[in-house]
């Protein structure tokens, strides 16, 4: 508790990553920060709670099928969101993670939903298991499929909301991310139109683990609380439209190399 | 939930060779509406409200290869023009030390966990997105630096009605502009755009500051 303080202490008297952040000192640190990643402790805790007789039921995730084979985590990150024809519908990490904590070991919806993300008092299971079946992409490209007629339905819609605009500021996520070397005041805004922006977006977080949150967030979150700053309100985790959203990006991101969780402000 | 979901297979159903392709533009807009509809399980209806589009929201939702046509900007234009409504006292510029707190006032309207933040009052956001008093270094470049805007500008009355009406509803000028439509949306007061004006135009303001 005490040690998660001073770290979030250390992340905000640091100044935010400016504009001007090449070859400077904050770009150093932040690639020490990566080489010495807190991030990895996730990756460890979620190996424990994946290989873990857990829930009501009382069995591992080892059945869980995440796109490529019941327990077959190398790669499996690098594919999603896909079309998983036991739910009829397209999914994310998450949302898949979901189905298998319900499904398989008998957790309740609302449960696992309560603790999607993590507290300084409480750290968050889905936040854990999420950063080791990432990492289990290192190495791996993004290739995300668009051979179903869901999925590409899917990316489409994703493509839509991304502009549409709504909202008491009439934002849309296009708003502040479409052109080169935005800010708001000094956070940096990645260029979503740019694909090689993009790779650095989709292969190093999220989940990644942010400094000035002490925790390693997921991409469910990055949505929710991109909507909480347009003044929308709480989006729906592992809802369709959140899968939509990271069904576009992530594919937007395909061929980037993935090494995760990531490491944030 | 599963709605929509039903929509999609009966359709494909009906056009196998539809679906096999690309979905087309209607059906992915329809499609999408039914999501963002439901994206916000358990939230009050007030809030829900804010994701509905309004006409100008939807003409302004395009992808950047899909251009407005000249009415159509027309149209954002017209109705932009009909929304400003002029503050109750008739005058435009207000008190710019008001506006010096509102501009790096980033508070307002957000949500979380189905509540609404509480706040006096809406603040004006400005420097999320632009440059003003040229000693305040954290500052956003999303909209284009405004220091010194009141000296290349003067204080006339047409630049306090422009600097006015161009907080209180961007799009009349710029249709479909980033800039929220501050007056518009009721997200901030009549009373509060003229401090901001102030801000911007005074002398004595930071901004003008040489």
């Amino acid at each position: 508790m005490r040690g998660r303080a001073v770290l979030i202490a250390l992340f905000l008297a640091a100044p935010p990553l400016g504009a001007q952040n090449d070859g400077n000192g904050l770009a150093v640190g932040r690639q020490m920060l990566a080489e010495d990643n807190p991030g990895e402790l996730w990756v460890q805790r979620g190996q424990r709670l994946f290989f873990e007789k857990r829930g009501p039921k009382g069995v591992t995730l080892e059945r869980c099928d995440l796109g490529l084979g019941p327990g077959r985590l190398e790669g499996a990150y690098a594919q999603l969101p896909r079309y998983f024809r036991d739910t009829n519908r397209v999914q994310d990490l998450e949302s898949r993670l979901l189905t298998c904590m319900v499904e398989l070991q008998g957790f309740k919806r609302e449960t696992i939903v309560a603790d999607r993300f993590g507290t300084l008092d409480k750290d968050s299971d889905m936040e854990a298991l999420v950063s080791f079946i990432g990492s289990k992409s290192n190495g791996v490209k993004m290739n995300v499929p668009l051979a179903h007629a869901s999925e590409r339905e899917t990316y489409k819609i994703g493509e839509y909301i991304f502009h549409r605009r709504s909202g008491p500021l009439d934002f849309s996520c296009a708003t502040c991310h479409s052109d080169e070397g935005k800010r708001i005041r000094l956070q940096e805004l990645p260029n979503m139109t740019d694909p090689k922006q993009m790779q650095v977006v989709v292969g190093t977080g999220w989940p990644a683990y942010r400094g000035t949150q002490a925790s390693v967030r997921t991409m469910q979150h990055r949505l929710y609380d991109c909507n909480w700053q347009m003044r929308l309100p709480d989006l729906g985790y592992a809802s369709d439209m959140s899968v939509a959203l990271t069904s576009y990006l992530n594919t937007r991101g395909n061929g980037a190399v993935i090494q995760l969780p990531g490491v944030r402000r | 939930m599963a709605k929509h979901r039903w929509v999609f297979v009966v359709s494909c159903i009906g056009v196998i060779v539809g679906c096999a392709s690309k979905p087309d533009a209607e059906s992915v807009r329809a499609h999408a509406e039914a999501v963002v509809a439901e994206a916000y399980p358990g939230m009050p209806p007030a809030l829900t409200q804010r994701a509905v589009q309004d006409d100008d929201q939807k003409l302004c939702s395009r992808r950047p290869d899909e251009k407005l046509t000249s009415d159509e900007a027309r149209r954002i234009v017209d109705a932009a023009r009909a929304s400003i409504k002029y503050p109750a006292s008739g005058a435009l510029a207000g008190d710019w030390k008001a506006g010096e707190k509102l501009v790096a006032n980033g508070v307002g309207m957000r949500i979380r966990d189905g509540r609404v933040e509480a706040a006096k009052e809406n603040g004006a956001l400005c420097i999320n997105c632009h440059a003003l008093d040229p000693k305040e270094l954290n500052v956003g470049n999303l909209g284009p630096s405004l220091t010194a805007y009141g000296v290349q500008r003067g204080n006339t009355e047409a630049t306090l009605r422009y600097t006015y009406e161009k907080i209180y509803n961007a799009w009349v000028y710029f249709p479909c502009s980033n800039m929220p439509r501050m007056g518009h949306n009721g997200y901030l007061t009549p009373e509060q755009i003229t401090h901001v004006v102030a801000y911007l135009v005074d002398a004595q303001s930071p901004v003008n500051r040489k």
